[in-house]
């Protein structure tokens, strides 16, 4: 993944932009290169569903210990903000593919535009969490110990909300990981080093992406809508 | 290490393989649709399959989301089975945790009516020994007579 002298070429569509690009010396081909930086992509991603299933194995575990105080407690999720939520991140992921398309066709300009969407549908989600975030703290429903809040019959709301917290907290993480690589991206992209024989960093941040969609399209139901 | 200053050194250019927008669009479409359908679905009561509707509703927009915006069916199917092979192992994990976390507590009533000797495990309850020692009592000088 290699670019030389990037800036003579800054941002000319087509033919000019990703210059700087050429294969490693120690792949056979651009092609092989594209392969291998996918399947690496692919292998990261399997990490993380580990590092989530792990945590939705601790749900499923306490869902079955403390059934009732989980279906008590989930209803104090606000699921009108977790399903907006839900069509935001589709949305995001739908701009992050077009995206990754526009910089296989050489298209710069429309591909910052979309990255730039992907950016801006990401704060939008942010925004909601915050506010989703302050109403639990101030309603008291906070994880475990911190737990404050009145009128419910069972003893252990504390604990979903410390599983509603720990997801939801790691999930929004990889949100922010993903703000970062994406503006990383951007000024790439200005500066023209992506094109259709170069796109390979996009196309790996675009898997990245489509997976936090993913586990998203898994938290909400699980934790907004059954408890 | 710049010794290769030209793509053209390692052969042809790499081509992607680029679908049309139509298909993006509708595939967004479809997840929307389903994201109804799983708001919808919450509000009837299936009793105990509320969780299975929900994850089965949930892995098809994931699968939508995995086939054509990962581009996993059109890719080498070898990133498919790494894919699929993680979530094996993923379903592995929760079952089997689950078999246990379950099935814990199943064998309290058994060891409170008959808990056993941890230095004589098979030796049974002491009603058990009783019962043994009351048909095995005229035997023992027979036996011995023929001890080896």
């Amino acid at each position: 993944m290699s670019a030389a002298t990037p800036e003579l070429h800054a941002s000319k569509e087509g033919e000019q932009a990703g210059e700087g690009f050429h294969v490693a010396h120690h792949f056979d081909s651009a092609d092989v290169q594209f392969d291998a930086g996918r399947m690496g992509i692919w292998l990261f991603l399997v990490t993380e569903i580990l590092l989530f299933g792990g945590l939705f194995c601790a749900f499923a575990v306490f869902r079955s210990w403390y059934y009732a105080d989980f279906v008590e407690a989930h209803h104090h999720l606000d699921r009108v903000m977790g399903a907006v939520n839900t069509v935001v991140l589709i949305c995001s992921s739908l701009t992050m593919a077009l995206a990754v398309r526009s910089a296989q066709m050489s298209k710069t300009r429309l591909t910052s535009v979309l990255i730039g969407l992907t950016i801006a549908l990401s704060c939008v989600f942010l925004a909601i969490k915050f506010v989703e975030y302050q109403h639990k703290f101030h309603e008291g429903l906070l994880p475990g110990k911190y737990f404050t809040a009145e009128g419910f019959h069972g003893h252990h709301a504390g604990i979903f909300f410390a599983v509603y917290f720990m997801m939801t907290g790691i999930h929004g993480i990889h949100i922010l990981i993903g703000m970062g690589l994406m503006i990383w991206l951007l000024r790439r992209n200005m500066r023209g080093e992506f094109s259709s024989r170069y796109y390979a960093p996009i196309e790996g941040f675009g898997l990245y992406w489509h997976l936090v969609d993913l586990v998203w399209i898994y938290l909400f139901p699980l934790l907004y809508l059954i408890g | 290490m710049d010794a290769h200053a030209h793509a053209p050194a390692h052969g042809k250019d790499h081509v992607p393989h680029v679908l049309p927008l139509s298909t993006y669009l509708k595939t967004w479409g479809a997840l929307l649709v389903l994201t109804a359908v799983t708001v919808g679905a919450s509000y009837v009561n299936f009793g105990a399959a509320n969780l299975w509707i929900a994850l089965l509703i949930a892995s098809v927009k994931a699968a939508t989301v995995a086939l054509v915006f990962m581009h996993l069916y059109y890719d080498h199917k070898f990133h498919a089975v790494i894919f699929g092979v993680s979530l094996i192992f993923l379903a592995i994990f929760i079952i089997f945790t689950m078999f246990d976390t379950e099935a814990r507590g199943r064998a309290d009533g058994i060891e409170r009516e008959r808990p056993a000797d941890i230095k004589a495990p098979f030796a049974g309850t002491a009603a058990e020994r009783a019962i043994k020692e009351k048909h095995a009592a005229p035997k023992p000088t027979g036996e011995a007579a023929h001890a080896p």
